[in-house]
């Protein structure tokens, strides 16, 4: 081996071992870079959306739709530090909802949604205020419109006593549909067992007869889960 | 053996909703709060002796057949820019063609990309005493293949205490003289909304296996203003590996499910079948 040889492959050497070590540092950078832009998402949804704390919170047990895979919602019992102001209850429940579901596959609310403000009327009529997110990132389709009001509705119902329908706004304002097919212009019923996809149906026998209940899906709910 | 009894449950399901809703086909007209009862004179005229008559087989209903979305309004978004619109359009036009060769007579809302509001699909609706209103859709998530049926959930009533208040004359879904606010045209007719859907979900769960065993309600916007029979029936899906493929192996056996429902309907109803 000549000696030209000798110096290339030791330059040849010198150039990958520095490769190496540069190629690390790059990885090691971009990796704070990432934990920066997430600790800052963080930070941002912390400002916009904070975990709701009160004096009267106390720990409890409390029931949330999520989904069940099979189209529907079903309630999983968890620990919650609960207010005992129904509309600062009414937030924490619907900010678990959002931002703790079991399993990603589980979640209903897109997760970027947050509530920007609940409000009990004296009639008990609510009136949950959601961000954009909730209108454009459901998708489109009947099914899983109705899973993302069911998973609302029946957290609320279980939950929150004296709550006797539900009016769903977007940024403030009345829409006529949540991502196209489901109805958001009326109210949904919150009667004890008659909410969501947990109520029996209930329509009159008498056409023309004025209704005196939301009629609501059949049962197609498995038993509680427990987490 | 547990099959055995499910079916026979389901057959006896089936029958009940058949019996059921039979008439309410027939009679599409509810009985209105404020309907004028006959007067004297026709009570009179009623009790003479009359010629009997074979009871006349009830009128063939038309079924306006909703392909959902259009226009500018997509729908559901699938993989590759697959657009539930399009999919709703071409298997209303196959499910249109087969009821018309079973001797349905059928209108479509839409027949070709544009976006008819709610409130022009339910008018070509309203526009007839005995119309079927069935809306079409491809859904965005669920099982590929499964299908669903819906009815309309109601808007939550008012509140007692707020019905006590003024405001109770421009919630009231029922005007004094007997006519049905717009949005509320749906109420009377819930009744046989759900039967008619239960008994299409009865038969599509034959057809599409993984199809829940019920219909259910739901607050489809497009349903509410409808003054007669009408539900939703919900494919799954656009994200499908070929939605297209599905879209047009789902409408002959839909249509055959529509035909069929509306078919025993109609027998029960010519046979003098009355609502229990």
């Amino acid at each position: 081996m000549t000696r030209n040889w000798k110096i290339a492959i030791a330059l040849l050497i010198v150039a990958v071992i520095i490769g190496v070590i540069s190629l690390r540092g790059i990885h090691r950078r971009m990796r704070r870079i990432a934990e920066t832009q997430s600790s800052e998402e963080e930070a941002r949804h912390e400002v916009l959306a904070p975990p709701v704390t009160t004096p009267t919170d106390v720990t409890a047990k409390a029931k949330i739709f999520w989904a069940n895979g099979s189209g529907g919602v079903a309630p999983v019992e968890i620990e919650l530090a609960l207010s005992g102001d129904p509309v600062q209850r009414s937030r924490q429940l619907l900010h678990a909802l959002t931002a703790n579901p079991p399993t990603p596959d589980q979640r209903t609310i897109p997760e970027d949604t947050e509530v920007l403000g609940f409000y009990i009327l004296p009639d008990g009529t609510a009136i949950a205020d959601f961000s954009d997110g909730l209108s454009t990132e459901t998708p489109s389709g009947i099914l899983s419109e109705e899973m993302v009001v069911n998973s609302i509705v029946d957290t609320l119902a279980s939950n929150v006593a004296g709550l006797r329908r539900l009016k769903i706004l977007i940024h403030g304002q009345e829409v006529d549909t949540l991502a196209g097919n489901v109805d958001l212009t009326g109210f949904f019923d919150m009667h004890p067992g008659q909410t969501g996809s947990s109520g029996a149906a209930s329509v009159p026998q008498a056409p023309g007869a004025q209704l005196d209940a939301t009629a609501k899906p059949a049962n197609q709910n498995p038993a509680p889960a427990t987490r | 053996m547990l099959f055995g009894v499910r079916k026979l449950f389901g057959i006896l399901f089936f029958a009940s909703c058949v019996l059921a809703l039979g008439p309410r086909i027939a009679a599409q007209a509810p009985d209105q709060p404020g309907t004028p009862q006959p007067p004297a004179s026709a009570v009179a005229a009623q009790q003479l002796p009359i010629v009997p008559t074979p009871p006349a087989a009830p009128a063939v209903p038309i079924i306006i057949l909703d392909p959902a979305h259009g226009g500018t309004d997509s729908g559901a978004h699938g993989e590759n820019g697959a657009a539930e619109k399009d999919f709703t359009l071409r298997m209303a036009r196959e499910v249109k063609a087969e009821l018309e060769r079973q001797g349905f007579r059928v209108i479509l809302t839409r027949n070709d990309d544009s976006d008819p509001s709610y409130d022009d699909r339910a008018a070509m609706a309203n526009a007839s005493r005995d119309a079927i209103f069935v809306s079409l859709h491809m859904a965005s998530t669920g099982t590929a293949g499964s299908v669903r049926t819906y009815y309309d959930q109601l808007s939550a009533p008012a509140i007692a205490a707020a019905q006590a208040a003024d405001t109770a004359a421009k919630i009231a879904p029922v005007t004094p003289g007997g006519l049905v606010t717009w949005n509320d045209a749906q109420r009377p007719y819930l009744n046989a909304s759900k039967r008619l859907a239960a008994l299409l979900q009865i038969l599509l769960i034959q057809k599409f296996p993984g199809s829940p065993d019920g219909a259910a309600p739901a607050a489809v916007r497009g349903l509410s203003s409808v003054a007669g029979p009408a539900v939703a029936i919900e494919l799954s899906s656009v994200s499908a590996p070929d939605p297209g493929s599905l879209a047009d192996s789902a409408a002959a056996p839909i249509a055959e499910t529509i035909a069929r429902a509306l078919n025993a309907l109609r027998t029960a109803s010519a046979n003098g079948v009355k609502q229990p």
